[in-house]
């Protein structure tokens, strides 16, 4: 944890496949990730359509370029939302204390590969993300594997080159 | 008592008994709006008429502070839900999802009419297909969590859109489940009262209950402070001050000069007479207002201190000049046509204010003219005939010499102040901006510290300066939804263009019923929309049946029933819309107020061409500024109206100009001087002010025309001067007293008068005494 907290500044390429109960295939979305200790993250989505999305302390900015919209969100207003993306942005910034405020936490395996466990603590957010997997290696993070209820799933692979 | 003494004072006690009369059936008025002018034009009239019983004026603003964040959220938590409990609140917001919950529910229910993307081709297959796109590529996002409940409903997003046009106002700080304050230190709520802004009884029973809620729910966390503000707070104080302050300084006024004529007179009973003009123009003047204006207003009731003040000038000059044996009637005839003069000229004072359109003003005017005039009346005809013959003020015996000689060393220092004077005149020229940045809250009887309260509260509620309004009426309800849609279509249009950042309009909440017929029949047949679906759906990786839940929805809001007002109830929209849309004596007003106007005469212009008649784009600062100026002008040219019928007075009667110009000298020096000290001390000049220097030319000539005078000895000179001497003192104390008033008429007017008099005595003993030897005695 540590470790993770001395990270000031990371970039990686991701590539995530969410597996929705609603849809027939998987969708996948491919771009780059920056994250700026101590919350600051940036989500450039390259492929299928270009989008932005960056969080700043408590609001979340979504920028689309195909539809020039966008919209900003205050996380304070969606709890669920909040909590997930503190499972994330906690992870990166080291803050054991705001993650342990969400979810129950769990760490497995050493140094060079580790697997955070995070199981939400809060009803509402349980009744939506049933798990969190978060995995590892030193201060980087490789993969983010959520699990949602209704049996909706989410895999991110990140593989980073940090500065 | 000679048979032809008796009769003026049996006219005189049965003027008193019908005063008795009126003024035991006087109502006593504390509205604010007395004090603010009269609006002219028909769109103000809305305005003002929504301040008195619109829901604008049933917000109570609430805010509590002192402890950490979470204990105070606690405390919202429970003040609210206690409130809530109650019938006078017909709303509690603290930022609990509570009434968030409800609009939400509302805008889901009927999104369908609500939404303004529901036109022919929104559902065709082309407009569905680009939804479906971007819904996917929202499930990437984060947001996807929240899209996912909704989506097999409402797969165009009418919810967000609907959502995004709510949104765009500036939300207050939500910490722990409520609405704080942007620094985190209070936390914040909105009550509204079920009685309207006017009833100040049911404004004053809300407030204690919520200090009694407030009370249980802090508990035992006694650093916690309560703060309220709002149009019902405003007048419940100002009607315990106006009430308070009108006792209090009636009470110490009569006190102080009561105790002031005792040393002088030495005597109670003549105490007692010299009372008498003053109690007599006292009940005259409220029984006059009460005739002309219908009831007499509090704050006339506390300028009854000046009265006082100034009435008992004519007895004191009576007494005090009865040399030892003289009768006072002799005395009288020698005096008279000065007072007479003196009495004249503060009465074209008090006519500018009696001619003002303000209303509270001009019942000052009148309570004091009247009052003035009875006073001096009932010293000309009655008071003779009560004194006793060998009546003499002792006290001037003993004090004149020291005060006379006084008086003639003063002459000294007259080329000094003449400087003093020029001086002050070039230093007010230079600072003649401090009278231009006035406004209207000036005239606002409340204090500068409850503004300011509640400006930090509304900037907390996220409350919007509201500036610019477009205001449409209409013969109905109906009519006037209408023509916000046709507005509102407009003004989206000329968002675009970035001629405005956006704007409200009630129609948004509750479409007109023809706009919603137009959108249900925009809504798709079930079998078309069907067949189309699955169209747009094709290669999309979708699970088969997802939408029927939308197919479904779609269907039954082509068959829903026209939404109404009261289909809001229970929602926070619903008190948006008692806001903007709102019933009138003469038809219906529909209100839409705009946010970020970059170009207000290009809109106005815009406007005009909209085949509707009656609309009109309102500038609410411009407004109220260009009225107060209007109203500037107005007193200021009565004012020099009133200062003209002076000079010409006091031609008539001393026909000399000489004599003219040696009089009005010092006044216009103490009008000088008196403006550079309220200049100097920053206090801008506002019309009370302005009112104030009139009235101490009008108040300061009786001063000058006095020591204008020529006497028959030096004994005569020195009574004159110890006269004028008490008298002044009486009206300083009487004008000095209002000067400790919240309300600025009252404050403005009465600092003026007490410095100007004081100055005006001792200018008129510097520049008149000893300057004419030939004088004819006036």
């Amino acid at each position: 944890m540590q470790g993770l907290a001395e990270v000031k500044t990371a970039k990686g390429k991701f590539i995530e496949r969410k597996y929705l109960a609603i849809l027939t295939e998987p969708l996948q979305f491919s771009g780059t990730l920056v994250y700026t200790a101590p919350g600051h993250l940036e989500k450039y989505t390259v492929s299928p359509k270009p989008e932005s999305l960056v969080l700043d302390q408590d609001k979340v900015t979504i920028e689309s370029k195909a539809t020039n919209q966008r919209r900003v969100l205050a996380l304070q207003e969606y709890p669920p939302m909040w909590a997930f993306v503190e499972s994330f942005r906690s992870t990166l910034a080291g803050d054991l204390a705001t993650l342990k405020r969400f979810y129950r936490v769990r760490l497995e395996g050493n140094e060079t590969q580790w697997q955070l466990e995070l199981k939400p603590t809060e009803p509402n957010m349980q009744a939506i993300v049933t798990e969190i997997r978060i995995g590892g290696s030193r201060n980087q993070i490789s993969s983010i594997e959520v699990t949602e209820s209704q049996g909706n799933r989410s895999v991110m692979t990140i593989t980073g080159d940090v500065q | 008592m000679t048979a032809s003494a008796r009769w003026p004072i049996a006219a005189w006690f049965c003027f008193i008994l019908v005063c008795v009369v009126v003024v035991s059936r006087t109502q006593i008025s504390t509205d604010l709006s007395a004090f603010l002018p009269r609006s002219p034009t028909a769109s103000q009239q809305i305005l003002v008429e929504q301040l008195r019983n619109g829901v604008v004026s049933r917000l109570i603003l609430i805010g509590i502070e002192g402890d950490a964040p979470p204990s105070l959220a606690q405390t919202s938590k429970r003040l609210a839900a206690q409130l809530r409990a109650q019938k006078t609140f017909s709303s509690v917001n603290n930022g609990e999802d509570i009434s968030a919950q409800a609009d939400r529910e509302f805008m889901w229910r009927n999104r369908y009419l609500l939404s303004p993307a529901v036109a022919p081709g929104h559902f065709s297959v082309t407009s569905l297909r680009a939804a479906l796109e971007e819904d996917l590529q929202m499930l990437g996002s984060p947001a996807a969590i929240l899209l996912q409940k909704v989506l097999p409903n409402d797969p165009t997003g009418e919810l967000l859109r609907l959502i995004d046009q709510f949104v765009g106002q500036a939300k207050p700080r939500v910490e722990d489940g409520v609405w704080f304050s942007p620094d985190g230190k209070r936390a914040v709520l909105v009550a509204q009262t079920q009685a309207a802004g006017y009833d100040i009884d049911a404004q004053e029973e809300a407030l204690a209950r919520i200090r009694h809620a407030f009370m249980q729910a802090s508990g035992t966390a006694t650093a916690q402070k309560l703060l309220v503000s709002g149009p019902g707070v405003f007048s419940v104080h100002s009607r315990a001050s106006i009430k308070d302050d009108a006792w209090r300084f009636s009470l110490i006024a009569t006190s102080l000069v009561a105790t002031l004529l005792l040393t002088l007179y030495r005597s109670p009973r003549v105490l007692a007479l010299g009372l008498l003009p003053v109690a007599s123009g006292a009940l005259a003047g409220v029984a006059a207002v009460n005739i002309v204006f219908g009831s007499v207003h509090g704050i006339t009731l506390g300028f009854g201190a000046t009265l006082i003040g100034e009435g008992v000038d004519y007895a004191i000059y009576l007494f005090t000049q009865i040399a030892p044996n003289v009768t006072p009637r002799n005395t009288l005839a020698r005096i008279w046509p000065t007072l007479r003069l003196g009495v004249l000229t503060s009465i074209c004072g008090f006519s500018a204010m009696l001619l003002a359109s303000f209303p509270g003003l001009a019942q000052l005017g009148l309570f004091s003219i009247v009052g003035l005039i009875v006073a001096v009346a009932v010293t000309r005809y009655v008071l003779p005939a009560l004194l006793p013959i060998d009546f003499t003020v002792r006290a001037a015996n003993t004090l004149a010499p020291a005060v006379n000689a006084a008086a003639q060393r003063a002459a000294v220092l007259r080329y000094p102040l003449i400087g003093l004077v020029v001086l002050a005149a070039a230093f007010i020229v230079m600072r003649e901006s401090a009278l231009q940045n006035d406004s209207l809250a000036s005239l606002s009887p409340i204090s500068m510290r409850d503004q300011a309260l509640d400006a930090d509260l509304r900037r907390a509620i996220g409350a919007p300066d509201v500036r610019h309004l477009v205001v449409v009426t209409a013969k109905d309800e109906q009519a006037a939804l209408e023509a916000s849609e046709k507005i509102g279509a407009l003004l989206q249009r000329l968002s675009e263009r970035k001629l405005l950042a956006g704007f409200e309009s009630p129609a948004a909440a509750i479409p007109s019923v023809a706009m919603q017929r137009t959108r249900q029949t925009a809504l798709p047949d079930e079998a078309v929309l069907r067949e189309d679906l699955a169209q747009a759906q094709r290669g999309l990786p979708f699970r088969g049946g997802l939408f029927e839940p939308f197919i479904r929805d779609v269907a039954a809001a082509k068959m829903q029933s026209p939404l109404e007002r009261n289909s809001l109830q229970g929602t926070g929209l619903a008190l948006k819309v008692d806001s903007l849309l709102v019933e009138r004596a003469t038809g219906w007003a529909a209100m839409l107020p705009l946010r970020g106007v970059t170009d207000a005469p290009a809109i106005a212009r815009e406007l005009a061409e909209l085949p509707h008649g009656e609309v009109v784009l309102l500038d609410l600062k411009r407004e109220s500024d260009e009225l107060y100026q209007t109203y500037r002008r107005e007193i200021i040219n009565y004012s020099l109206l009133g200062a003209f019928a002076i000079v010409v007075l006091l031609f008539m009667s001393l026909r000399a100009w000489r004599r003219v110009l040696g009089v009005l000298t010092p006044l216009l020096g103490a009008v000088i001087i008196t403006w550079a000290i309220f200049t100097a001390a920053g206090s801008a000049l506002s019309i009370f002010h302005l009112v104030g220097l009139l009235l101490v030319v009008a108040v300061g000539s009786n001063y000058a025309l006095f020591f204008d005078r020529r006497t028959a000895s030096v004994q005569e000179r020195e009574r004159t001067i110890i006269s004028l001497l008490f008298a002044n003192l009486s009206t300083v104390i009487g004008f000095g007293l209002l000067a400790f008033s919240q309300a600025p008429v009252l404050h403005g007017i009465g600092a003026t008068v007490a410095i100007g008099a004081i100055l005006s005595l001792i200018f008129s003993a510097i520049l008149i005494s000893g300057s004419h030897p030939e004088q004819v005695a006036v």
